[in-house]
C-alpha cells in the first residue's frame, strides 16, 4: 500500500489521488504553450523587478544634462530622456513599481472579493442580494474612472493606487468566486459537514474556499495584468506614481512630450508595458484552459 | 422573457441606488469644504458660514443626498464652480461628442475584427489563424492610450496623414470631423478587436460543423455562399451581443484616450472636474458616465438573453 493519510502528528501529507491531480495538472500546464509562455514571462519580469538594482547600469534617479534626450547607444541601451537619466535604468527599476501594484493590488481584491463572494454564494437568500447589488453598483463604473474617483479622495500617491484599484477588482474576484462557491454549496462532502454539525463558518473557509481557489487563480492573474495597465494610466494622467519614481505609465506621460525628437522616451516603456501585460494575460488563459475542460472543448 | 427583463429592471433600480450613494459619499468625504473651495483661503468666517446656507451645506448628509437626487431625477445637477455653468449644460455639450468617439472605434472593431475572425474560422489552425490571432492579442496587450500615442506617432508625426489631436464638430466641417476621429477611433478600435474576432472565429467555427453546413456542400454550393450567407447568418449571433459589451467598454475607456487626443468630450471634463475639486462637476461626471456604461451593459444582457433559447424559453435564470 503506497496510499498515505493524513497523519495524525499534524505532518501534512497528500493522499494518492490529490498527487495525482497535481501530477496531471503540472502535464496540461506544461502541455499548454501559453500558459508556459505567459509563466516564463512572468517569471523573467519578477526576477527582473528583484535584482534590478544590480541590472540597471546608472541611478535612475541620477540625470545628467551632458547626455540629455540621446538616441539609444552601447552606453545608454534604451537612450536617455531629457533630463539625460538612462531609460533602460528606470525601465529596469519600474518593473517593481508595475508588480508592486499588480500583485498588491490583487492581493487585496483577493481576499476581500473571495470573502465576499463565499460567504454570499454560500449563504444564499438575502445576504448574496445584497452584497451582490453592491458589487455590481461598483461594477457600474468603467474601473479606471472608479479608481480616478478614488484617487481624488486618497490623495495621488502609489500606495493609494493600490488600495483604489483593490476596491475596483474587487467585485470581479467575488463574482468568480460567488459562483464557484454556488457551485459547491450542494456537493455531498458540503451536506456531510452539516450533517456533522459543524458551523457555517467552519464549512465556509475549511471546506467550500479551498474548493473555489482554482477559478480565482485564473481571475486574479488576468486582473494582475489589467491592475497593471490601469496603474499605468493612472500615472499617465498624473493621479498615479508621482515624478520622479519610474513608473512606466509617468515615463510615458512625459515622453509624449518629445515624442518627434526622442521617440524612444515612449516606446521602451510602453514595450515594457505591453510584456507584463502579454505575460499575465497568457498565463490566466492558459491557467483557465488547463484548470477548466469546458472552455478547452469550446475553442 | 419578460419575467427575467423585470426582474433584470428591478436589479438595475437597486444598483442605480447604489451608484448614487457611491458617487455622493465618494465626492462627500473629499477634503475640503466647497465654500471653502469657492471663496478662496481668505475668505472671513462669517461670510464662509454664509455660503455654507445658501449651499444647504450645514444640513445633515442624508438631506443633501435626497436633495440631490430628486434634482437628478430633474435633470439639475448643480453648477460647476469652476465654470460657473450648470454642469447638466457642460455634460449635454460634450457628452454627444465622446458617445460619437465609442461609436466610431466600436464601428471600427468590428470591420477589422468580423472578418478576421470568418477568415480565421475558415483556415482553422493554419497560417492566416495564427496570424489573425497574433494581430488581435497584440491590440489588446497594451492600454488604449499606449496605442493612441503609438497612432499619434505613426500617422501623424512620422507619416504626416492625420492631424495629432483635437475635435471640429462634424455640422461645421464633416471632413476636418472626421479626420480628427480617424486616429482616437482607430486606436480605440484596434484595442478592441481581440474579443470580437474570438467570439466570431468560435462561433464560425462551431456553425460550420453544423450537418446543414455538410449539406451545403454535398449540393455543391461554393465556399463563399456557404460562408458568407449561411454560416455567418448565424455565426453573428452571438457576436453581436459581444459587440454590445465592447461598446460600454470603449465608452468606458474615452476618459484617458480624449486625454491623449485633446478630445473635448465628457472623459476630459471629467478629469478637469477632479483636478480642479469641482465637486458638482465630479458628481454629475461620474454619475451620468455610470449610467451609459450601466445601460449599455444592461443591453448587451437583454440581447444576450434574448438570442439565448435557455433563457428566453425558461423564465428565469
Amino acid at each position: 500500500m503506497t496510499v498515505e493519510h493524513e497523519t495524525r502528528d499534524g505532518r501534512f501529507t497528500l493522499t494518492q489521488s490529490q498527487r495525482e491531480r497535481i501530477a496531471r495538472f503540472v502535464r496540461k500546464f506544461r502541455n499548454n504553450t501559453k500558459a508556459m509562455v505567459g509563466l516564463s514571462l512572468v517569471v523573467l519580469l519578477v526576477l527582473v523587478a528583484i535584482f534590478a538594482p544590480l541590472i540597471a547600469p546608472y541611478n535612475y534617479e541620477e540625470t545628467n544634462i551632458q547626455v540629455r534626450s540621446q538616441a539609444p547607444s552601447a552606453a545608454h541601451l534604451f537612450g536617455t530622456d531629457d533630463l539625460g537619466r538612462d531609460i533602460f535604468s528606470r525601465v529596469v527599476m519600474g518593473s517593481r513599481i508595475s508588480l508592486y501594484v499588480g500583485f498588491g493590488a490583487i492581493s487585496g481584491a483577493i481576499v476581500i472579493g473571495a470573502i465576499i463572494g463565499v460567504v454570499a454564494g454560500y449563504s444564499g437568500g438575502l445576504t448574496d442580494e445584497i452584497l451582490m447589488r453592491v458589487m455590481d453598483a461598483a461594477m457600474a463604473f468603467p474601473p479606471v474612472l472608479l479608481a480616478l474617483t478614488l484617487l481624488v479622495v486618497l490623495g495621488p500617491e502609489l500606495s493609494n493606487v493600490v488600495i483604489a484599484l483593490a476596491f475596483v477588482y474587487t467585485p470581479y474576484i467575488a463574482r468568480v468566486s460567488r459562483s464557484a462557491a454556488l457551485a459547491e454549496r450542494n456537493e455531498a462532502y458540503v451536506e456531510a459537514a452539516v450533517a456533522r454539525g459543524e458551523s457555517d463558518t467552519r464549512i465556509i473557509f475549511s471546506e467550500v474556499f479551498p474548493n473555489t481557489m482554482a477559478p480565482m487563480l485564473v481571475q486574479g492573474s488576468l486582473n494582475v495584468s489589467f491592475a497593471i495597465l490601469a496603474e499605468a494610466s493612472l500615472s499617465f494622467l498624473g493621479l498615479g506614481a508621482q515624478p520622479p519614481k519610474p513608473s512606466w505609465g509617468l515615463m510615458i506621460n512625459t515622453g509624449r512630450g518629445f515624442m518627434e525628437t526622442a521617440p524612444w522616451m515612449l516606446l521602451f516603456p510602453a514595450l515594457a508595458i505591453g510584456i507584463a501585460v502579454v505575460g499575465f494575460n497568457m498565463l490566466g488563459d492558459g491557467l483557465r484552459d488547463v484548470l477548466d475542460p469546458k472552455v478547452e472543448a469550446i475553442e | 422573457m419578460y419575467n427575467y427583463v423585470l426582474r433584470r429592471v428591478g436589479f438595475m433600480a437597486v444598483t442605480l441606488f447604489f451608484v448614487t450613494l457611491i458617487a455622493f459619499a465618494v465626492t462627500n468625504i473629499l477634503p475640503g469644504d466647497v465654500a471653502l473651495l469657492i471663496l478662496g483661503p481668505n475668505a472671513t468666517e462669517k461670510s464662509l458660514a454664509a455660503l455654507q446656507t445658501q449651499l444647504g451645506l450645514n444640513r445633515p448628509l442624508y438631506v443633501q443626498y435626497v436633495d440631490w437626487v430628486i434634482g437628478l431625477l430633474q435633470g439639475h445637477m448643480g453648477e460647476s464652480l469652476r465654470f460657473g455653468e450648470p454642469v447638466a449644460g457642460l455634460i449635454a455639450e460634450r457628452l454627444p461628442r465622446s458617445l460619437m468617439l465609442a461609436f466610431a472605434a466600436t464601428i471600427v472593431a468590428v470591420v477589422l475584427s468580423v472578418p478576421l475572425g470568418v477568415y480565421a474560422a475558415i483556415n482553422q489552425n493554419e497560417a492566416p489563424d495564427v496570424t489573425a490571432s497574433m494581430f488581435a492579442f497584440v491590440g489588446i496587450s497594451m492600454p488604449i492610450f499606449l496605442w493612441g500615442l503609438v497612432f499619434i506617432l505613426v500617422f501623424a508625426v512620422w507619416l504626416n496623414l492625420f492631424p495629432t489631436g483635437g475635435y471640429v464638430s462634424p455640422s461645421e466641417d464633416l471632413v476636418g470631423s472626421l479626420t480628427r476621429l480617424v486616429l482616437p477611433a482607430g486606436a480605440m478600435g484596434f484595442a478592441l478587436t481581440a474579443y470580437i474576432m474570438r467570439m466570431t472565429r468560435s462561433s464560425m467555427l462551431e456553425v460550420l460543423s453544423e450537418e446543414y453546413i455538410n449539406l451545403a456542400r454535398a449540393k455543391g454550393m461554393s465556399q463563399r455562399v456557404i460562408v458568407l450567407r449561411h454560416a455567418l447568418k448565424n455565426a453573428i449571433i452571438p457576436v453581436i451581443t459581444v459587440i454590445a459589451f465592447q461598446f460600454s467598454y470603449a465608452f468606458g475607456g474615452v476618459v484617458v484616450l480624449e486625454e491623449v487626443f485633446f478630445w473635448p468630450g465628457i472623459g476630459r471634463l471629467t478629469l478637469t472636474a477632479i483636478q480642479s475639486r469641482d465637486i458638482p462637476l465630479i458628481q454629475g461626471c461620474i454619475i451620468v458616465v455610470a449610467l451609459i456604461y450601466m445601460f449599455s451593459n444592461f443591453a448587451a444582457d437583454m440581447l444576450y438573453a434574448y438570442f439565448d433559447p435557455r433563457i428566453r424559453y425558461g423564465g428565469n435564470e
